[in-house]
């Protein structure tokens, strides 16, 4: 069978001007089941998120095989929609105008927009923040928007790019328990990039170890904890095995590579 | 509500009010009763308030006003129809900033005034020349603001309506043009400031008729009062048109409102 989603030996290199090329993808290959929840981990500057932004149509590989749904991916597409770490808000809409982006730009009507939107943003629990501008928003509602953003246009796949990174401890516990709930209930593919071993132990059906630059998928790790998940899990022994294993994984990555090398 | 409540509520205007009374105060007080001033030199607030009454009621002022506000609209309505859209393709087109940039720059950094005999020259007395000088003066602002709006867009803002399909038409009016609006309107205030420079000194070069022309006239025959009135006014009118961007500048763009604020 052939998977959901199937990247061959990807390739890229970035070519700065005055500045030494960098490659930052070298022969990835990866496979996505539908529906699956998968996380990639690896240490920074090892082009997880460069794969994500060649997953989502907005970098082109040098070399390499993408493929969603048995179609080649050759830009960005509805199919697709993207949490960004930096929540990627406009900062002149308010939350109703950021959550419908994606929907006027796919030339939606508006009774469909308004009507999608304000599920979406009961969904994510803001109902009562529409006119709100994202300054007024606090780190984890920020995140909030740009997922039901990421939701509006009923995207099959969900990539997320490191989207808890810039929130607290708590604020990320929560949104990760509501993240599971609504991947739950919408049935969505997602990959999402992490630098957190325990985000990915705790969210993923497999979790792939990238590779420090260039980055390829050294090893995948099935996480067989039963679903739904909640938090209590993560204080038991099997938990702390699957996290003790991505950790031996990657830390020979860290130590190869020598840790701290920036992106 | 109580009068310290009151007064923290409007602490800035009545802060304002009573620095602009005290001032206007004083200056009347000094040259009344401590020093004696030659009237052809210096006058007091109480003497433009008297030719201030006069000119309102008559028309030669208001006449001036529309003389020079008709120049004024011409030369700045240039400014902003022609100086926009160059700023913008020279911050999204590397190639033309490089070409227009030093030019430009040139041009912004020298004092433009020194041209307003040769513009004189060329377009003769009257409206051109004084919308000319105009929009001269006004353009760059304009030109410098929307350039650095558009170069200092968000690449994230970007690739985000990309990601979501966005066109390029989609990405200069979802994306640039919001996100270089308040740069538009603190170019436009520039401009003011610099305009009405314009329409002085090209009436004070080559004029028979205007707000600036009538200023130099009073100063040469000596009615400093009627000089000071006008001053006043132009100052007024600049006051008036930068509020009433600001005012502009919260309808359309509310979230910066209380973002300033902070």
């Amino acid at each position: 069978m052939v998977p959901y989603i199937q990247a061959r030996n990807v390739v890229l290199t970035f070519r700065p001007k005055n500045r030494d090329p960098v490659t930052a993808l070298q022969g990835l290959d990866l496979e996505v089941g539908h529906g699956e929840f998968l996380s990639l981990v690896g240490p920074s500057g090892c082009g997880k998120s460069t794969f994500l932004n060649v997953l989502l149509g907005l970098l082109k590989p040098d070399q390499g095989d993408l493929q969603l749904g048995g179609k080649k991916i050759t830009g960005p597409g509805y199919e697709r929609a993207m949490v960004f770490q930096e929540f990627g808000l406009l900062p002149w809409r308010t939350v109703l105008a950021n959550v419908e982006l994606g929907m006027e730009l796919k030339g939606m009507p508006i009774s469909i927009r308004r009507q999608r939107s304000g599920e979406l943003i009961n969904l994510v629990g803001l109902r009562g923040f529409e006119h709100h501008y994202p300054h007024e928003l606090s780190g984890g509602m920020k995140q909030r928007v740009g997922l039901a953003r990421a939701l509006a246009t009923d995207p099959d796949v969900l990539l997320m790019d490191e989207p808890f990174a810039a929130l607290d401890a708590q604020t990320r516990d929560l949104m990760q328990a509501e993240l599971l709930q609504i991947w739950d209930r919408t049935k969505k593919t997602v990959i999402f990039v992490t630098h957190s071993i325990e985000e990915a132990a705790y969210l993923s059906d497999r979790v792939v170890v990238i590779t420090s630059r260039p980055g390829r998928a050294k090893k995948v790790l099935d996480i067989k904890l039963p679903r739904p998940r909640d938090y209590e899990m993560r204080l038991s022994p099997e938990f702390n095995d699957i996290k003790a294993n991505i950790w031996h994984s990657l830390k020979e990555e860290l130590v190869s590579k020598g840790a701290g090398d920036g992106r | 509500m109580d009068v310290k409540e009151l007064y923290q509520k409007y602490q800035r205007v009545v802060l304002g009010v009573i620095s602009l009374t005290t001032l206007v105060a004083l200056w009347e007080f000094t040259l009344t009763y401590v020093i004696t001033y030659n009237p052809f030199f210096f006058t007091t607030p109480s003497h433009i308030g008297a030719a201030a009454k006069e000119l309102l009621v008559g028309d030669r002022l208001w006449r001036d006003l529309a003389v020079s506000s008709h120049a004024f609209l011409w030369g700045f309505s240039a400014a902003v129809i022609i100086g926009i859209p160059i700023g913008a393709v020279m911050g999204w087109r590397r190639r033309v900033e490089y070409t227009l940039d030093p030019f430009l720059t040139g041009l912004y950094a020298s004092p433009l005034v020194a041209l307003a005999p040769l513009i004189i020259l060329v377009f003769g007395v009257g409206l051109t020349s004084k919308a000319v000088l105009i929009f001269l003066l006004s353009v760059f602002p304009f030109v410098f603001n929307t350039f650095s709006g558009v170069k200092s867009t968000d690449q994230l803002l970007v690739n985000v309506v990309r990601s979501f399909g966005g066109k390029e038409w989609h990405l200069y009016f979802k994306v640039i043009l919001p996100s270089t609006l308040p740069y538009l309107v603190a170019g436009a205030r520039l401009a003011i400031g610099r305009g009405i420079v314009g329409v002085i000194v090209g009436e004070f070069f080559a004029s028979s008729e205007g707000i600036g022309f009538a200023i130099a006239q009073f100063g040469d025959t000596y009615r400093l009062p009627e000089m000071f009135v006008g001053i006043i006014i132009l100052s007024l009118i600049a006051v008036a048109l930068t509020e009433a961007l600001r005012k502009l500048e919260l309808i359309i763009a509310p979230y910066r409102a209380d973002m300033e604020s902070r």
